[in-house]
């Protein structure tokens, strides 16, 4: 009964943490566009954390390279459980547009296991959205 | 200014130093200068002419050598300095102790092509890796390193 | 004699949208020294810049940075022109310049807002991100996409406008200049906004000039230099236009000169539509570039950025090299945190507007 409280208060308010790992901007900007007054994306509880120890979701935009592959496995290592993680952008999907760079490992799923792909370059606020309550639905 | 009459200028007061020189439109410039005398003509643009801004510095591999370009800012012209060093350990002083905005740019072109810049305070990796021991990507042999 | 400690931040950091690792040497709350590590967002795109055709190339400069991503292709667009010998179609100069200024407005409302949040004014970042979306629905509704907008391509632009569509740009326009005019009077008059932000990041004008600052960051200390004014490309000659300077070099100076910037930015954008020519939008263009080698420059929102190519006569360029305007203003950081309070790090940070993914590419 307890983790059916827990589930659904999870459902309610997910916290998330953003991380660059190699991006243009593109995908960071639509995700802060995300939660500024057009879509406003804090009213319905979800906020955005400064650090890893208190979000539930790991937003992660761009492809990984080779300097923020161990950053990346270190913030995932810190967020406490159940997590995450959304990949935002074709990029983080899977290299995207850098695919085939010497510094660039390719997607997020390379390095840590990822929940939800969310495609676009960059991807639409609507979509990160989109995304989200996807993820949602199926916590 | 334009681009002919700053390079009349500078051929004027550096005659001997400047090799080849060309104006390929208006606003810009080229001219050739010895490797050596780098140091010493940069000295003269920035302490006589106040041309103080370098915007960056261009590394190319022709195959044969490394072509090193500092492209600087006068008003309206941007000219460039080409200087070639040799394919096999190239090393050229630092203009940092003349303009110190050349930091960042120095340890690039270290990074990517490898030049050694004599008396640079901190040649430490700016844009690769930490670790990186697969040599200069830029360079025309490289090839990636195979994933491991 | 204080303690002296060193204090990692970063990569990932609530400071910056993006990863920069600082390390700052400090006594008690005092900064003695700043080490600055980069690279995490290297990709290696002047290296793919070389393996791909130029067409290829065109969208990845476009990638290298998703704030100003016109202003990469624009000046990778006029580089290859100028090997190719074309003479781009004047219509096609006049919609590259509004796209440009567009985007500058968009991406000095972007860092309004962001210093603002830095700065503990988190209205000012909700406002402007509300307004911004402004700038984001003109680009969506000419280019088909709010951020990349693909607009140039080698030879002129792929878009076009309609009359209807310079109607309804002229009237969000008028919006925009209200706003800016009001942000205007916001950061100069609020008094903790003031408070945070002058005389914090001081650079002196010698100091601009010796660690060869560009941009607004440069303007802001005196420094009177635009690559639109004194290098023109695109349409900027026939374009009436104020170039903003101010001389108190901190950041509250860098503040007003970006969000004076917009206000002249939209003015340009309105004689631009209310001016362009009519005609041909692009010309077609060989894929094989003749050899030679072209250096493009353009005034980025983050002040000047260039491009040098060379061709050696095949699809695939020889050598692609960008500096982009945040790898020459990084270098001044270290400089304008000397001395400086710790809990100023942040705003010194946003005051230069920071875009790591340029700097690193």
């Amino acid at each position: 009964m307890l983790d059916g409280l827990i589930r659904w208060a999870r459902r309610k308010s997910p916290w998330i943490l953003h991380f660059n790992t190699g991006g243009c901007n593109g995908c960071d900007i639509e995700l802060l566009d995300a939660l500024t007054p057009r879509f406003d994306v804090e009213r319905l509880g979800i906020l955005q954390k400064a650090t890893p120890r208190h979000a539930d979701v790991l937003v992660c935009a761009g492809p990984v390279t080779r300097q923020a592959r161990d950053r990346l496995l270190r913030i995932y290592e810190q967020m406490p459980e159940p997590k995450w993680v959304v990949a935002i952008g074709s990029c983080a999907c899977s290299g995207g547009v850098f695919r085939g760079c010497y510094n660039v490992l390719g997607g997020i799923d390379q390095v840590i296991p990822v929940d939800m792909y969310v495609p676009g370059c960059p991807t639409k606020p609507e979509a990160i959205i989109d995304g989200l309550v996807k993820l949602l639905e199926g916590i | 200014m334009p681009a002919r009459t700053l390079l009349k200028k500078l051929k004027e007061a550096l005659g001997e130093h400047i090799g080849q020189a060309w104006v390929p439109r208006p606003h810009r410039a080229f001219f050739t200068v010895k490797r050596e005398e780098l140091h010493d003509v940069v000295e003269a643009l920035v302490k006589r002419f106040d041309i103080r801004h370098l915007s960056t510095i261009t590394g190319v591999d022709t195959g044969e050598e490394i072509e090193l370009l500092y492209h600087f800012w006068d008003r309206d012209v941007c000219f460039t300095v080409k200087i070639t060093l040799p394919h096999h350990q190239p090393r050229i002083k630092t203009l940092t102790d003349i303009v110190p905005g050349a930091l960042f740019y120095e340890r690039e072109v270290h990074d990517l092509l490898g030049v050694e810049f004599e008396e640079h305070p901190d040649l430490s990796p700016l844009v690769l890796p930490e670790g990186w021991e697969d040599g200069h990507p830029l360079l025309k042999d490289w090839s990636p390193p195979e994933e491991n | 004699m204080a303690q002296r400690l060193l204090i990692p931040i970063g990569p990932q950091h609530p400071a910056l949208k993006e990863p920069l690792g600082f390390r700052f040497r400090v006594e008690g709350e005092r900064v003695l020294e700043t080490h600055i590590r980069m690279g995490y967002v290297h990709r290696g795109i002047e290296r793919a810049c070389q393996e791909r055709t130029y067409i290829q190339d065109l969208y990845l400069v476009e990638r290298i940075c998703g704030i100003c991503s016109h202003i990469h292709t624009t000046a990778f667009c006029q580089g290859v022109e100028e090997l190719l010998g074309v003479e781009v179609p004047r219509r096609a100069l006049y919609i590259r310049t509004i796209v440009c200024e567009l985007e500058r407005i968009h991406s000095h409302m972007l860092w309004l807002g962001v210093l603002g949040r830095d700065a503990g004014f988190e209205t000012l970042f909700m406002y402007t991100w509300r307004d911004r979306e402004t700038v984001l629905d003109i680009l969506e509704e000419i280019s088909g996409n709010r951020i990349n907008h693909a607009v140039n391509t080698i030879g002129g632009v792929r878009i076009d406008f309609t009359q209807a569509h310079i109607e309804s740009i002229l009237k969000r326009l008028d919006y925009l200049e209200e706003q800016a005019h009001y942000y205007l009077g916001l950061v100069t008059t609020e008094s903790t906004f003031v408070a945070r932000t002058h005389g914090v990041g001081y650079l002196s004008r010698e100091d601009g000039r010796a660690l060869c600052v560009v941009g607004p960051t440069t303007r802001a200390s005196g420094v009177d230099r635009d690559v639109r004014r004194d290098d023109p490309y695109a349409a900027y000659e026939e374009l009436p236009f104020e170039v903003v300077t101010a001389s108190e070099g901190d950041a509250l100076a860098r503040t007003v000169v970006r969000v004076k910037e917009v206000i002249e930015s939209v003015r340009m954008v309105r004689y631009a539509l209310q001016n362009s020519p009519q005609g041909e939008v692009r010309v077609k263009v060989r894929r094989r570039v003749p050899p030679g080698e072209v250096i493009s420059r353009v005034e980025a929102p983050r002040g000047e950025l260039i491009y040098y190519i060379k061709s050696d006569g095949t699809e695939r360029p020889a050598r692609v090299k960008m500096r982009t305007p945040t790898l020459a203003n990084l270098v001044a950081i270290p400089h304008m945190l000397k001395e400086a309070h710790i809990a100023d790090g942040p705003i010194v940070l946003a005051a230069i507007d920071l875009c790591i993914a340029c700097a690193d590419r």
